[in-house]
């Protein structure tokens, strides 16, 4: 981050100096230390960046991501397009189809309309953080069971989705999990299994008429 | 003579979808993820007007701006742009955002023209002109088969009705684009495509390359729906950005850009006339469609049909029609195929046509159905699902249900063409270790091809799915078809089944073993020492068919205070040859059936009449419905094995809106003529879509 | 988006300072980033104002409850006093968005956010809110848009929180310069009543602070009707809370949403239902009474019989 950009410490410091007023001489010069210590230490926290790029680090899936990037860089450009983690999909970028759903401190949140860089300091969840070490995790594999998925394009979304509702409502009701999915869209129609899984994952078995009958047996 | 074995282990099983893991994991790689090195950012600038004289394309700025690698104009010299949406430039840059803030530093010198983008304007003479040298509306085809004027002056009961469907988007959750990169061994794109030899016959046409210098790559791509059967603009666009910024560039289309520029379903227009006997039966029948394919009428198609004529009288016997269709040219995009062209408009107009006359004839309207649907399979089809769904318990009067929130139930019928064939190859390799691989230059929509090829291949060896390695989606494997059509798993299975039956018998030859499935596997590869075994098979008749009937049943409630309609249960009974993948072919059905959905309640692009612009261009206002939305689906696949396999993408999607209509038809006693069927469409047709209740 | 700059305020003053003229305060960030990627909006720099102190708290109180500006939709809806308290805002509060949207929206950024109309929100439309001439809708697409306006922009104001706090006649502090102002909801909405190029009353640096909801024994309910079963703007919401002594309605307020550029209430009816008991003929009186200035424009008078379902929906739940 360039200096230039940084607000004058002296000048801020004086800004809100001059706020410290109006106490007993003692008390004020004690205050005063600890009101330069505040104002610091706010300045610090204060500290404008950009326009330009500027290091950011991330922790995503618990290993911390250093990346530089534009204010203006979402957290799904981050993480698809500057760190390769192409789990979290772009299918829309405006907050209205879930495909870019991540959690961020166990919680699902649209990546694309979250900023990279106020992303920092919270725990980033990504599906490719969802099995480690190559076993898929329960939700997943229940997806693969159940066949919730047909292109696999909203899958990830969807499996965020699932997977922090688990975790907030091991049992959820058919309607809790709609609402807790109604922010993710399918095109190709996979929520009837979808809500299979999803029901299946929390342990409760949901039958299904679907059956394949021949043809022959009938006439 | 080739035949599907009698007794199958592996082929109608319940096998897991095989790329499933690589999915759920994120692993599984689409176009828009792949990565070559030092990628750059490709970005398309569009028109602004819907119809405009383009005269100069000042690209300085923007070639100079930081990031910026590459900058051209699609077109060179003067043109005229003909919708809101049209590419005019292109640049490919270091980011996203260095693409973004270019394109707004490119000059367009343009001057605006006259445009119409509503149909019922743009068949007017007055009309502006969307292409010079021919009218907005095409002249009438017309098609006509016994005396029909006759028929209708002796039918004692005639109907008449005008019903409409709007332009609807297919909107595949990837978008459209490819990432392109230039090699000494030429241009390889990976592209979201599902028909990756359409897209390398385009792209070394547009570049001059020969085909042999081309690779075209789709292992994974989130959708298509039909709008992916052409290379589309955008592919040559990623090439040439490619070639001038000397880096891979990945061009992906915004969501955006998917409501302006890369087809459509046509909307249509459908006055409708029946006509028919005391007992029932039809006998006339009177059809004038109009309806827009965008700019894709007339003179040039953009890859599109320019076709809005829906099949008429679609699966019904009529002895006597006049069919009169027209498409009419506005300035927005053209139509492209999506998903059973034509036929749930078709559907839509015709089974809501029938229920009126059911209604006049004071009959059931599933009776009227088994009375004039001469496909014996739906007849047996209604009949089944008719009893799951308790159609006789639930049939009333039209609105005839009790309270504001009225029940209603109706049924419509499907039928879809398919069919194998498209010169499919496909290749087999067999390993010393017993390992196997196939490959095939056939594309994966998610409609669960490598779980088909997957299946077949365990099935005629022998052995476990687990042993079998599918590759698709690559233009240096054997050639296939685009997918589309539903024609993807009875075009494959086929030459599947001929590879290993091959594969079988090369084995023999070379190992002397005369069975080598199953047990006898790994012994036989064994002796093949080092060099594995390849063979290629091809597409072989009377291992798949087309033709499909279906037939399905919807009930609903709607809530005739505030026009809500909420679809309860769709009962579905879909006739499909032989099925190869219980799993995925269920998950289709389950698919169309969703999206016949989104068509009957939900979805429509809007154009504004004053601006010219896509007024819906993003999943806010272009609706799609959620997981929320679901009504019970009970699907029944009738398999029928003696017809090979057949592909099911298309039939399931078709009768679904005309069901629902029909059942909102039943339940409120007055019929929503048009689609989507929305609140305001629905107290519109109650008379109450008015301030005051008096 | 364009380039901005980017900084976190410990403050409210400091945010304010930081923001200056040309900045805008970042909460959650769904209105304003979707404003931005159009280039509707283009600040030169976010203030991130989540870390403000002190204001992610719900605070219960004997006469009002304190909602901080930066609790999440997501807690308003969650919250099992505030359910039982104001079940109306926690109704509002679950059809806000989807459930990733709940989790980062702020009741602050849902008060303040911005005109959904699809002409307002097009990048190459400069219409009557964003300083053109023309209020395309009037004459256009108009079937998502208002029944009443106080001037010629005929896009209504979306909140589903607004409407719920103005049943319950809540006040917004806003901090504007160096003051606390108080404003109720019809306040906070004036002057987009008046003024097409306004969403709503505050100014450029306002920051608004804190929602005060009074707590008087009120039932109160929250129904809105979209053309989806969720994720859905809605076409028409309502909310109504009141004061049940014996079978009587006091203090009644009957609120609709999505059809005017303010949540909107008419004195008439609040005032007729005063004492009564309520039924389904008081209910369609006091639904005349809010709809009698009603204006239709070509494609949405269909909202005058959904506000009539829900107002009668709203007020019988309130019988308990």
């Amino acid at each position: 981050m360039s200096k230039a950009n940084a607000p004058d410490s002296a000048s801020v410091s004086r800004r809100y100096f001059l706020k410290g007023f109006g106490a007993t001489a003692a008390a004020v010069a004690t205050a005063r230390v600890e009101a330069v210590a505040q104002e610091l230490e706010k300045a610090n926290a204060e500290k404008i960046q950009g326009p330009e790029a500027v290091p950011i680090t991330l922790q995503v899936n618990g290993h911390p991501l250093k990346l530089q990037v534009e204010p203006r860089v979402t957290l799904l450009e981050a993480l698809r397009y500057h760190a390769g983690y192409t789990g979290a999909k772009e299918a829309c970028d405006r907050a209205a189809c879930g495909a870019c759903t991540v959690l961020l401190d166990g919680v699902p949140i649209y990546a694309c309309s979250k900023l990279a860089i106020e992303a920092q300091g919270h725990a980033i969840t990504t599906v490719e953080g969802l099995a480690p070490s190559g076993k898929l995790s329960m939700v997943q594999q229940t997806f693969v069971d159940e066949d919730a998925l047909m292109c696999g394009y909203c899958t990830p979304g969807f499996i965020m989705s699932v997977t922090a509702l688990l975790n907030k409502n091991p049992h959820p009701t058919a309607d809790q999990v709609k609402h807790a999915c109604a922010g993710n869209l399918c095109r190709c129609g996979t929520y009837p299994r979808i809500m299979q899984a999803a029901l299946k994952a929390a342990g409760v078995s949901v039958s299904s008429k679907t059956e394949v009958i021949s043809y022959a047996r009938l006439a | 003579m080739p035949g599907w074995p009698e007794k199958r282990v592996q082929i109608g099983a319940r096998a897991k979808r095989v790329d499933a893991p690589a999915k759920v994991a994120g692993a599984a790689k689409y176009s828009s993820d792949v990565q070559p090195e030092a990628w750059l950012y490709g970005m398309i600038l569009r028109s602004k007007w819907p119809r405009a004289k383009v005269t100069r394309i000042n690209l300085e700025k923007a070639s100079q701006a930081p990031g910026i690698k590459a900058a051209l104009a699609v077109r060179e010299g003067e043109r005229t742009v003909r919708y809101y949406g049209e590419e005019l430039a292109a640049v490919a840059g270091t980011s996203k955002q260095a693409c973004q803030d270019a394109l707004r530093l490119i000059e367009v010198d343009a001057t605006p023209l006259p445009f119409v983008v509503r149909e019922d304007e743009a068949r007017e003479e007055s009309s502006p002109r969307v292409w010079d040298n021919a009218p907005n509306l095409a002249r009438f085809k017309v098609v006509e088969k016994g005396d029909v004027d006759k028929a209708f002056s002796e039918c004692p009961t005639v109907v008449e009705g005008f019903y409409t469907t709007p332009v609807a988007l297919h909107n595949p959750m990837e978008t459209h684009g490819n990432t392109v990169a230039w090699t000494d061994e030429g241009v390889t794109a990976w592209s979201s495509t599902q028909a990756i030899f359409g897209v390398r016959d385009a792209l070394a046409g547009n570049l001059k390359v020969p085909q042999n210098q081309v690779r075209v790559i789709c292992e994974y791509m989130g959708g298509g729906f039909g709008s992916k059967l052409t290379a589309g603009a955008e592919s040559g666009i990623a090439a040439r950005l490619s070639k001038a910024a000397k880096a891979p560039v990945k061009l992906m289309l915004t969501r955006f850009d998917e409501a302006l520029a890369v087809g459509n379903r046509p909307s249509t227009f459908q006055k409708i006339r029946l006509g028919a006997s005391a007992d029932g039966k039809l006998q006339a029948l009177e059809l004038e469609n109009y309806g827009t394919p965008g700019i894709g009428s007339g003179g040039v198609t953009e890859g599109a049909s320019g076709d809005v004529g829906v099949p008429a009288p679609f699966i019904y016997r009529v002895p006597n029609s006049r069919v009169k269709q027209a498409s009419v040219a506005v300035n927005a995009g053209s139509s492209r195929p999506f998903r059973a062209p034509s036929h749930p408009p078709a559907s839509f107009g015709m089974e809501s046509i029938l229920d009126e006359l059911a209604v006049k004839l004071k009959m059931d309207p599933l009776e009227l159905r088994l009375k004039n649907d001469p496909s014996e399979v739906r007849r047996k089809e209604y009949q089944l699902g008719a009893e799951r769904f308790g159609w006789k318990e639930n049939y009333k009067a039209p609105g005839s249900s009790p309270g504001p929130v009225k029940t209603g139930v109706g049924c419509a019928g499907s039928t879809w063409w398919g069919g194998g064939g498209k010169g499919t190859q496909v290749e087999a390799q067999v390993n010393p270790d017993g390992s196997v691989e196939v490959r095939c230059g056939t594309q994966d929509l998610g409609t669960g091809t490598r779980t088909v090829i997957t299946l077949v291949a365990a099935e005629m060896l022998g052995l476990k799915p687990e042993q079998i390695l599918v590759r698709i989606g690559d233009t240096r494997f054997p050639p296939s078809g685009g997918s589309g059509g539903s024609t993807t798993a009875p075009s494959v299975s086929p030459a599947v089944y001929d590879a290993c039956t091959k594969a079988l018998d090369e084995l023999q030859k070379q190992t002397g073993v005369a069975d080598a499935r199953g047990e006898n596997w790994a012994g036989a590869c064994k002796k093949l020492g080092v060099n594995p075994l390849v063979v290629t098979g091809q597409f072989q008749p009377g291992l798949s068919g087309g033709g499909v009937g279906g037939v399905q049943f919807a009930e609903v409630e709607v809530d005739t205070n505030t026009g809500f309609v909420k679809v309860k249960k769709i009962t579905c009974v879909q006739d499909c040859g032989l099925v190869v993948s219980k799993l995925t072919c269920e998950s289709q059905a389950n698919g169309g059936i969703i999206m016949g959905i989104g068509y009957a309640l939900y979805e429509e692009r809007i154009m504004d009449r004053r601006s010219g612009v896509v007024l819906n261009p993003n999943f806010e206002t272009y609706k799609l419905p959620t997981l929320a939305d679901m009504p019970e689906i009970d699907l029944v696949l009738f398999e029928m094995p003696e017809r090979g396999v057949i592909g099911i993408g298309e039939p399931v999607t078709i009768p679904t809106a005309a069901a629902i209509a029909n059942a909102v038809a039943n339940a409120l006693g007055v019929r929503v003529n048009s689609l989507p069927i929305t609140p305001a469409r629905v107290l519109a047709a109650l008379g109450k879509d008015k301030l005051s209740t008096t | 988006m364009k380039p901005f700059q980017y900084v976190t305020a410990t403050s409210p003053g400091s945010a304010q300072e930081l923001a200056g003229d040309q900045g805008r305060y970042l909460a959650g960030g769904i209105d304003l980033l979707g404003e931005m990627k159009e280039h509707i909006a283009e600040p030169k720099i976010l203030v991130n104002i989540k870390s403000l102190p002190g204001l992610d708290k719900i605070e219960p109180g004997a006469k009002a409850w304190t909602i901080g500006a930066n609790v999440t939709v997501a807690a308003l809806e969650s919250h099992e006093g505030l359910k039982k308290t104001f079940p109306a805002l926690a109704q509002a509060a679950a059809e806000v968005g989807s459930q990733q949207i709940r989790n980062v929206a702020t009741a602050g950024g849902n008060l303040a956010q911005h005109s959904r109309c699809w002409y307002y929100r097009h990048r190459d439309i400069r219409c009557l809110k964003k300083g053109g001439e023309t209020c395309y809708a009037r004459t256009g697409e108009n079937k998502y848009h208002s029944l009443f306006t106080g001037n010629t922009c005929i896009s209504p104001a979306v909140s589903n929180l607004a409407v719920a706090l103005a049943a319950f006649e809540a006040t917004v502090i806003i901090q504007r310069g160096n003051k606390h102002v108080p404003m109720t909801i019809p306040e906070l909405y004036a002057k987009a009543w008046d003024n097409p190029t306004s969403h709503n009353s505050l100014e450029p640096g306002d920051l608004i602070l804190k929602v005060e909801v009074p707590a008087q024994p009120r039932r109160s309910a929250y129904v809105q009707l979209s053309e989806k079963a969720a994720f859905d703007w809605a076409l028409v919401s309502c909310a109504v809370s009141a004061q049940v002594e014996g079978n009587k309605l006091r203090l009644a307020r009957v609120v609709l949403g999505a059809v005017a550029n303010v949540p909107y209430q008419a004195q008439a009816a609040n005032d007729f239902l005063e004492g009564k008991v309520l039924d389904d003929a008081v209910a369609d009186k006091a639904a005349d009474l809010i709809l009698e200035k009603a204006q239709g424009h070509s494609h949405n008078a269909y909202k005058a019989p959904i506000a009539r379902a829900l107002i009668r929906q709203a007020l019988m739940r309130l019988k308990g």
